[in-house]
C-alpha cells in the first residue's frame, strides 16, 4: 500500500463482505437482525469512504509524480521523456497483492538450447488503485448504497423473504466497491459478473412469478453477451502485455507520441504497429522499468471494442439494453440501487477509468452508441404508462448520455453527469417506490392528483424531475450542459459528425418532456381512479390498465391479493393514497439535497489542487483532475452549450405542460392518433424483443434441440449399428465355429478315435508289459534331454 | 513409514477392503460403515501423503518427479542368479521394483503435484460417495465391494508411473464400474453398462497400441537419456518422456501416431465430441453415487492420461495436431453446452454438461502458444492454459460430483428427473435451493467460485494460441449461463404446490454436500492454495514439451510452409486475426 488510507478503502469493501458472510451463515436465526447488520456494514463503509474523500482533499489535481519522491519516478520520467511527454498521472493511493502466480518458468533440468530459463512469472495481482474519481465514486456508491439500505428497512418490512433481500444486499455492495476499487480489469471482470449475480437474484426476488425469473435470467444472460466482448479484450490484452493492471496500461499508452494534438489515438499518428513503453508497477515497490511492447493497431482497436461491448452489457446500451427495462421485475429499492444509481453505471465507469485504451475510431463507436441509446431510450419511455418503466427507459437514456459524453471527448462531463444522475436517479426511483407503496399500481392512467396526498413525496420528485430535465441551479442541468458543451466542441471540429450534437439536443428535449409527463400524470390533476381511462392517456393495446401483469407484488404472499385487487377493485388506488413513513422520506429528503447541491460550482471545502473558477462546477472540476489525458477544451462551446441547455428544458417543460398539466393546451390522445405509426412503434420498443426472439434465441435452441438428437439418431446409430454388425459377424463367426472349426475338431476327435482303436491294442492289461512301456519311456526322456542340453 | 509403503498402500488398502467385506456378516450397516472406514483411511492415507510431498526440510515437491523417478533405480546385480539390486532414495515418494522382468515391466509408482491433486480428489469424492451409497439396499456386500475395487484401481491410476502397470489399473476400474452400473442401475442399466464398457475398451485398444509402438520403437541409436545410451523397450513414463523431450529419438511421425491413438483412446474416457454419448447413458443409468465417482473421478483420468501420457510422451505429435485438438476442445465445449440446454432430464443435462466443461480442458491442454511474438520460447501462456485444465479437472470433479447428487437428492424425495414436473422447489427447501445455487454457480463459471478460475485460464491462455477458437471458447459462457439459469429456474424457482411438504435436506446429506460447497468457494477464492504446489509440476511438463528439439522441429516447418506463402498484404487487425486463425 502506498499510503496508509488505501487500507480505509480496503476495509470498506470487506466490511459488506463480512457482513453478507455472517448474514447467508446465520441468517436464518438472525432473522430481521439481517437488515441491521447489513446497514451498518455499509454505513461503516460510507463513513470510511468520506474519510478518505477528507483526507484525499489537498491531492485533487496533483500528480502522481509531484507527491511522490522525485527519484522514485526518475526512470519513468525519462523514458517517458524520450518518447515525448506523456500526461502527468494523477495521484492515487494503490497496492495489491499476488493473487495467481504461475511461474517461474524453466525449472526443467539444465540443457543446451534452453531458451526459458528466468522468464518473470506472470501474475494476476489483487489491488486497489483509489485516484480522484475513485474516491468520489466510493463516496456515491457507498452513501446512496446506505440510504437505500435504511429505505429499504420500511420497504420490504412485510416480505417473508426480508433477511435474504438484505444479505443479497451486502453481498451487492461488496462487489460494487470492490469493482471501483479495482487496480487491474481482470479484478474488475470478477467484481462485474458479481454485481451480475446480485442483479440476478434481486430481479428474481420474487421468483414464484415465472415473470420476475425470466427477466432475472435476461439481465444475465445479456449481460453475459457482453462478457464474451470483455473476454476478448482481456484475452488481447493480456496475451500482448501480460499485464492487467489498468494504471500501468494508461500510462503506456497516453504517451503523447502516438497521439495527435487533441490527444485522440489515430492510426495517423501511431501508426499500424504501435511500440508502447509499458513499464508494470512491481508488487515490491520497486522502480519500474519500461519495457518496448508491439501491439497492430487493429488489435487495439479490437481489443477497445472488447472492452466497451462488456460496458455495453452492463450499462444497457444499445444493442444489449433490452435487459434494463425488464429488471424493473425487482423491488423498487433494487431498481434505484443498482438499475439505476451504481451497477449500471460501471459500465460508464469502466470506460472512464481505461479511457486511454480507446482510439479515435473506438471513442467515436462509444459516441454514437450512446446517441442511439439515448435516442431509442428517450422514445419509448415517451409513451409508457407505467411510471417505472418510464423511469428505466430514462435510465437507458441517460446512460446513452454519459456514453456519448466519453465518446466525444468530454471525459469529466460524462462521468460528472454518471455523479449526478446517480443521486437524481435513485431519488426518482424511490420517490416512485414511495408512490408505489401508498397506492399499489405502477399505472399512471389510474392516478393523478397525489400531490396533496404526499406532498413530500411529490415534491422529492419534483426536484428529482427538474434535474434530470436539466433545469438550471440544480445538478442535472450543470452535468448535461457539460455533455453538450463537449459535443458541441467535438462537432466543431469535426462538423461531419453533426448529429452527435443534435441528437442529444433532441434527446434532452425529450427527456424533460416524458418526465413532467410523468410527474403531471401522477401528482398535478384530479385522482382519476379506474373510471378515469377516458381522459387520461390510455391507449387500446394497454386498455386493461392496472393490469396485474404490470403491477408488482408487495410481498410474495399477497402478489396474489395486490394481483386481484388491481382487477376487482374498480376502486380509485389515490383515494387511501398516505405519505410515506419517515423511514422512507428522509432517505427521499438527503437524495433531493444532493440532487441539487451536488453540481454546485462553488465549494467551501478547502481544494487548492483545482483553483477556483467559478464557472465550472467543482465536482467536475475535482473529476477533470483524475483524468489520464489532457482534458478537452470546451472553453469556446461553453456558452451556446449552456443557452442551448435552457431553451431545451424550457421547450421540453413547457411541452409536457401543455399536454398533461392542470394547464392543458393540447390533446394527447390525437396527437397519437396522428402519429400511429409511430407511437406503435414505440410502445413495442422498437421491435427488438422480437427481433433477437427470432434470430438468436429461438435458433439457438433449435440448435440445442437438433443436437440432441443428432446424438440420439447419428452418432448413437453409429455406435449401435456397429455394436449390430459385430453382433451379426459373430453370429457368423458361430456358423463358422459350428461347421468348420467344430467340424474340423470332430475330424481330428474322428482320427484319433481311429487311432485310439489301434493303441488300444498296446493295453494288455498285463503290468510286464506296461513296465516294460514306462522303461521304454523313461529311456527316451532321458536320451532326448541328453541330446537337447548337449 | 516408508514412502514405499504409503504409496502402496494407497491402492491395496481399499483393495484389501474390497476382499475382507466379502467375510462380514451379514449386516447392512456393518458393511456400509467398514466401506465407509476404508475410504476415509485412504483419503487419510492420501492426505498423508500430501503431508509428505510438500512438508519436511527437503519435500518432494521441490524436485522434478523426473529426477525422483530417475534416482531410484534397478539394476541386475547378479546375471546367473537373477538377482535384482534396487537403489531406493527413502522419502521421496517413488516406489520402484521389477514385476516382470522379461519386458522391463516395473512397479513403479510415484506422485507429483498433478497425481496428488487427483489422487486427494478422489479420496474426498469416494467418501462422499459411499456416504451417498447409504441408500443402498440390494446386495449390499457386493454394491461395497465392488466399489472399494474401484476405489483402488482409480488410485492405482494416478499412482502408476510404468505405463504397463497404469494401464491395468486402467482395465481394472472398467470391471467394478460395468457391474455397479449393470446391476445397481436404471430401467435401461444393462445397455448403459455394456456401451461404457465396450466404448472405454475401444479407447483403452488404441492406448495399448500407442504404448507397445512406444516400447517397440528403434529410432536413432545415438539418442541417450542421462548419459545412457536410450533404446526404448522401456515402460517407465517418465524415462520414455525424458527421451521424447530431449531426443530426437522418436521423431516426429511416429509422435504424430502414438499421439494420436493416445488422444484417442483418453478423450474417450474424457469423453470429448465425438466419443462421448456413452456419458449420458451411464449417467443417467447410474445410482447417484456412482454417477458421483463417474463424473467427479472417472472423466478425470481421461485428462490425466492426456497430461500425464499423451502430452510428454509425444510433444511433438501434440504440438503437430495442436490446433486439431484445440478446435476439438472448443467445439465440444460448444456442443455439450448446445445439447444440455435441449435436455428434459435433470440428471442427462448435467452430463452434457461434463462433455461442455471437459472440452475446457482438451482446449486448455491443446492452446500451445510456445513460442513470444519474436519466436523465443515462452511457455508462460501455456502454463496458463495447462492449469486452467488441471484446476477444471479439480473443480468440475467437485462441482459436477455435486451437481449429480443434487440430482439424486431430488429423485430420492421426488421420483422423477423430467424438468418440466420440478419446480418451486426453493420455498419447499430451502436449504436443498442455496446449496444448489452454490453449486451450479460454481459450475457456470462465477467468479469467486471454482469454475471460474478453471475456465478464465483456459480462455486466456487460448488467446496466446488462436484468437478466434478463444473468441468461440469465450462465446459459449453465454450459452452455459444460459443452460445453467435455465435449470435453476425450472427446478428451483417458480411455485408449485404439487412439491409441497418434501422434506429438507437431512444430515447425512448435508454432510456430503459441505465439503463440496465449502471447496467450490474455497478453491474459487484461493486458488493459490492448489496451484501453489500443483503448478510447478505442470511447469515442468509445460517447460520439457516447449524444449523439445522435435517440437521445435515442427515449428520450423511450420514456419517455413508459412514462408512459402508469401507474406500478408496489410498487416491490419482483422486481417491479423483471420491470419491467426488460418496458421494452424
Amino acid at each position: 500500500m502506498s499510503e496508509w488510507p488505501g487500507w480505509l478503502y480496503v476495509a470498506s469493501v470487506l466490511i459488506p463482505l463480512g457482513a453478507f458472510v455472517v448474514e447467508a451463515l446465520f441468517g436464518r436465526w438472525l432473522k430481521r437482525f439481517n437488515a441491521y447488520l447489513a446497514t451498518a456494514a455499509i454505513g461503516t463503509s460510507c463513513v470510511l469512504s468520506l474519510v478518505g474523500l477528507v483526507l484525499f482533499l489537498p491531492h485533487f489535481g496533483t500528480t502522481h509524480a509531484g507527491a511522490e519522491a522525485a527519484s522514485h519516478h526518475a526512470a519513468e520520467h525519462q523514458a517517458a521523456s524520450e518518447h515525448g511527454a506523456g500526461h502527468a498521472e494523477p495521484y492515487a493511493w494503490r497496492g495489491s497483492v499476488p493473487w495467481v502466480v504461475i511461474g517461474p518458468m524453466g525449472v526443467g533440468p539444465e540443457m543446451p538450447g534452453r531458451a526459458d530459463r528466468g522468464l518473470p512469472p506472470l501474475v494476476i495481482p489483487l489491488g486497489i488503485h483509489i485516484d480522484g474519481l475513485a474516491v468520489i465514486m466510493f463516496a456515491m456508491v457507498s452513501l446512496v448504497a446506505t440510504l437505500i439500505h435504511v429505505y429499504s428497512m420500511e420497504y420490504m418490512r412485510d416480505d417473508p423473504r426480508y433477511p435474504r433481500f438484505f444479505t443479497y444486499l451486502s453481498l451487492f455492495c461488496f462487489s460494487m466497491l470492490g469493482l471501483v476499487a479495482s487496480a487491474n480489469v481482470f479484478m474488475v471482470f470478477m467484481f462485474w459478473e458479481l454485481v451480475g449475480v446480485c442483479s440476478y437474484l434481486l430481479i428474481g426476488f420474487w421468483y414464484e412469478e415465472k415473470k420476475n425469473t425470466d427477466a432475472a435470467n435476461k439481465a444475465f444472460i445479456v449481460n453475459r453477451v457482453g462478457d464474451v466482448g470483455m473476454l476478448v479484450g482481456l484475452g488481447i490484452l493480456w496475451s500482448v502485455f501480460g499485464t492487467f493492471t489498468i494504471a500501468d496500461l494508461n500510462r503506456a499508452l497516453a504517451d503523447s507520441s502516438l497521439r495527435d494534438e487533441q490527444h485522440r489515438l489515430t492510426r495517423v499518428v501511431a501508426g499500424d504497429e504501435l511500440t508502447l513503453q509499458l513499464s508494470e508497477t512491481s508488487l515490491d515497490g520497486d522502480e519500474p522499468t519500461p519495457r518496448p511492447v508491439q501491439i497492430p493497431y487493429g488489435l487495439l482497436v479490437i481489443a477497445g471494442l472488447g472492452i466497451f461491448a462488456g460496458c455495453v452489457g452492463k450499462s444497457a446500451q444499445f444493442p444489449l439494453h433490452v435487459w434494463l427495462p425488464d429488471a424493473m421485475a425487482g423491488p423498487t429499492p433494487v431498481s434505484a440501487l443498482i438499475h439505476a444509481a451504481t451497477m449500471v453505471a460501471a459500465g460508464v465507469y469502466l470506460v472512464g477509468r481505461f479511457y486511454p485504451l480507446f482510439t479515435h475510431e473506438v471513442l467515436l463507436y462509444i459516441a454514437y452508441t450512446g446517441g442511439i441509446t439515448l435516442l431509442i431510450g428517450a422514445t419509448i419511455a415517451l409513451v409508457q404508462t407505467d411510471y417505472k418503466k418510464v423511469l428505466a427507459y430514462s435510465t437507458v437514456s441517460q446512460l446513452g448520455f454519459m456514453m456519448l459524453g466519453l465518446g466525444v471527448g468530454g471525459w469529466a462531463a460524462g462521468l460528472f453527469h454518471l455523479i449526478t444522475h446517480a443521486f437524481f436517479k435513485a431519488l426518482l426511483f424511490l420517490s416512485a417506490g414511495s408512490v408505489y407503496h401508498s397506492v399499489h399500481t405502477y399505472e399512471m392512467p389510474v392516478l393523478g392528483g397525489l400531490r396533496s396526498k404526499m406532498p413530500r413525496t411529490a415534491l422529492c420528485m419534483l426536484i428529482g424531475t427538474l434535474a434530470i430535465s436539466g433545469v438550471p441551479l440544480l445538478s442535472g442541468f450543470y452535468s448535461k450542459d457539460a455533455i453538450l458543451a463537449s459535443s458541441l466542441a467535438f462537432v466543431r471540429e469535426y462538423p461531419g459528425q453533426f448529429l452527435l450534437f443534435v441528437v442529444p439536443a433532441v434527446g434532452a428535449v425529450l427527456t424533460a418532456f416524458y418526465m413532467f409527463r410523468m410527474w403531471f400524470l401522477i401528482f398535478d390533476g384530479d385522482p382519476r381512479g379506474e373510471a378515469g381511462q377516458g381522459h387520461a392517456e390510455v391507449h387500446t393495446a394497454h386498455s386493461g390498465v392496472a393490469s396485474g401483469v404490470d403491477a408488482e407484488p408487495g410481498t410474495a404472499d399477497s402478489g396474489a391479493a395486490a394481483h386481484g385487487a388491481d382487477h376487482s377493485g374498480h376502486h380509485n388506488p389515490v383515494e387511501h393514497a398516505h405519505e410515506s413513513p419517515p423511514t422512507m422520506t428522509i432517505p427521499l429528503l438527503i437524495l433531493a439535497a444532493l440532487s441539487i447541491v451536488v453540481g454546485y460550482p462553488l465549494s467551501l471545502l478547502p481544494l487548492p489542487g483545482l483553483g477556483a473558477e467559478w464557472t465550472t462546477p467543482v465536482l467536475e472540476r475535482a473529476i477533470e483532475s483524475a483524468e489520464p489525458l489532457p482534458a478537452l477544451d470546451v472553453s469556446e462551446t461553453k456558452w451556446l452549450a449552456l443557452a442551448a441547455s435552457i431553451v431545451i428544458a424550457a421547450v421540453g417543460i413547457g411541452a409536457a405542460a401543455g399536454f398533461y398539466s392542470r394547464w392543458r393546451i393540447f390533446d394527447p390522445a390525437s396527437a397519437r392518433r396522428g402519429l400511429a405509426p409511430l407511437y406503435e412503434f414505440f410502445t413495442r420498443k422498437w421491435y427488438f424483443d422480437e427481433l433477437y426472439e427470432l434470430v438468436l434465441v429461438r435458433p439457438t435452441l433449435a440448435l440445442g434441440r437438433s443436437i440432441r438428437d443428432f446424438d440420439l439418431r447419428v452418432i448413437d446409430g453409429v455406435v449401435n449399428g456397429m455394436a449390430w454388425v459385430t453382433r451379426r459377424v459373430s453370429d457368423l463367426g458361430g456358423l463358422f465355429d459350428r461347421y468348420v472349426v467344430d467340424g474340423a475338431v470332430h475330424a481330428v476327435a474322428l482320427v484319433l478315435g481311429g487311432l485310439g482303436l489301434v493303441v488300444r491294442s498296446l493295453q494288455t492289461g498285463q503290468v510286464r508289459a506296461y513296465l516294460a512301456l514306462l522303461a521304454l519311456a523313461v529311456i527316451g526322456l532321458f536320451v532326448g534331454m541328453y541330446a537337447w542340453v548337449r | 513409514m516408508s514412502d514405499d509403503l504409503i504409496l502402496s498402500l494407497l491402492w491395496v488398502v481399499p483393495l484389501g477392503g474390497s476382499l475382507l467385506i466379502l467375510g462380514l456378516p451379514r449386516d447392512d450397516r456393518l458393511v456400509k460403515s467398514f466401506a465407509l472406514g476404508v475410504s476415509v483411511l485412504t483419503l487419510g492415507l492420501a492426505i498423508w501423503v500430501f503431508g509428505l510431498y510438500v512438508g519436511g526440510a527437503n519435500p518432494p515437491a521441490v524436485s522434478a518427479l523426473r529426477d525422483r523417478a530417475a534416482a531410484n533405480r534397478i539394476a541386475e546385480a547378479d546375471q546367473v542368479g537373477g538377482a535384482w539390486q534396487v537403489t531406493d532414495v527413502p522419502g521421496d515418494l517413488v516406489v520402484r521394483h521389477p514385476w516382470i522382468p522379461l519386458f522391463n515391466i516395473e512397479y513403479l509408482l510415484g506422485v507429483d503435484g498433478i497425481s496428488l491433486s487427483l489422487l486427494l480428489l478422489t479420496g474426498l469424492i469416494s467418501v462422499l460417495a459411499c456416504l451417498a451409497s447409504w441408500t443402498i439396499d440390494k446386495q449390499v456386500k457386493g454394491y461395497f465391494s465392488l466399489f472399494l475395487l474401484l476405489l483402488a484401481s482409480m488410485m492405482g491410476v494416478f499412482l502408476a508411473l510404468d505405463m504397463f502397470l497404469f494401464f491395468v489399473f486402467f482395465e481394472v476400474m472398467l470391471l467394478p464400474m460395468y457391474f455397479l452400473i449393470a446391476i445397481w442401475g436404471g430401467e435401461n442399466r444393462e445397455y448403459a453398462a455394456i456401451k461404457f464398457l465396450l466404448y472405454t475398451l475401444f479407447g483403452s485398444a488404441l492406448i495399448l497400441v500407442g504404448i507397445l509402438v512406444l516400447y517397440f520403437w528403434g529410432g536413432d541409436a545415438t539418442a541417450s537419456v542421462r548419459g545412457q545410451p536410450f533404446a526404448a523397450h522401456s515402460f517407465d513414463m517418465m524415462h520414455v518422456a525424458e527421451a521424447a523431450s530431449t531426443t530426437s529419438f522418436y521423431g516426429v511421425p511416429v509422435q504424430t501416431v502414438v499421439f494420436g491413438l493416445l488422444l484417442a483412446g483418453f478423450l474417450v474416457k474424457l469423453p470429448s465430441f465425438p466419443f462421448h454419448t456413452w456419458l449420458p447413458d451411464a449417467h443417467v443409468q447410474a445410482p447417484t453415487p456412482i454417477s458421483m465417482i463417474l463424473a467427479g473421478v472417472l472423466l478425470k483420468i481421461g485428462g490425466y492420461g492426456l497430461v500425464r501420457l499423451a502430452w510428454p510422451l509425444a510433444p511433438a505429435g501434440a504440438y503437430a495436431w495442436s490446433g486439431f485438438v484445440a478446435a476439438l476442445g472448443v467445439f465440444s465445449i460448444v456442443y455439450g453446452a448446445l445439447a444440455a440446454m435441449a435436455q428434459t432430464d435433470f440428471k442427462k443435462l448435467v452430463a452434457y454438461s461434463s462433455v461442455s466443461h471437459m472440452g475446457y480442458v482438451t482446449l486448455g491442454m491443446a492452446a500451445m502458444g510456445l513460442f513470444g511474438r519474436d519466436g523465443s520460447i515462452d511457455p508462460r501462456y501455456y502454463a496458463y492454459g495447462v492449469n486452467g485444465a488441471l484446476y477444471m479437472m479439480l473443480a468440475h470433479g467437485i462441482t459436477s460430483a455435486g451437481m449429480f447428487f443434487l440430482v439424486g437428492v431430488i429423485y430420492d424425495r421426488a421420483h422423477t428427473r423430467d424438468l418440466a414436473k420440478l419446480g418451486g422447489l426453493w420455498n419447499v427447501m430451502p436449504i436443498y435451493g442455496a446449496i444448489g445455487l452454490v453449486i451450479f454457480f460454481g459450475s457456470m463459471g462465477l467468479p469467486g467460485l471454482c469454475g471460474f478460475i478453471a475456465e478464465v485460464f483456459v480462455v486466456l491462455s487460448a488467446f496466446h494460441f488462436n484468437r478466434l477458437l478463444a473468441v468461440v471458447a469465450a462465446l459459449a459462457v453465454v450459452l452455459t449461463a444460459g443452460y445453467i439459469l435455465w435449470t435453476i429456474q425450472r427446478v428451483w424457482l417458480g411455485r408449485n404446490d404439487h412439491w409441497k411438504g418434501l422434506p429438507d435436506m437431512d444430515r447425512r446429506e448435508l454432510v456430503i454436500a459441505a465439503p463440496l460447497v465449502v471447496l467450490t468457494v474455497v478453491m474459487g477464492i484461493f486458488p493459490q492454495a492448489i496451484l501453489s504446489w500443483a503448478s510447478p509440476s505442470v511447469e515442468r511438463m509445460v517447460t520439457d514439451v516447449a524444449n523439445a528439439p522435435t517440437v521445435r522441429a515442427v515449428e520450423v516447418a511450420d514456419q517455413a510452409v508459412a514462408a512459402e506463402q508469401g507474406p500478408a498484404a496489410e498487416p491490419d487487425g482483422w486481417v491479423e486475426l483471420a491470419e491467426t486463425a488460418s496458421r494452424r
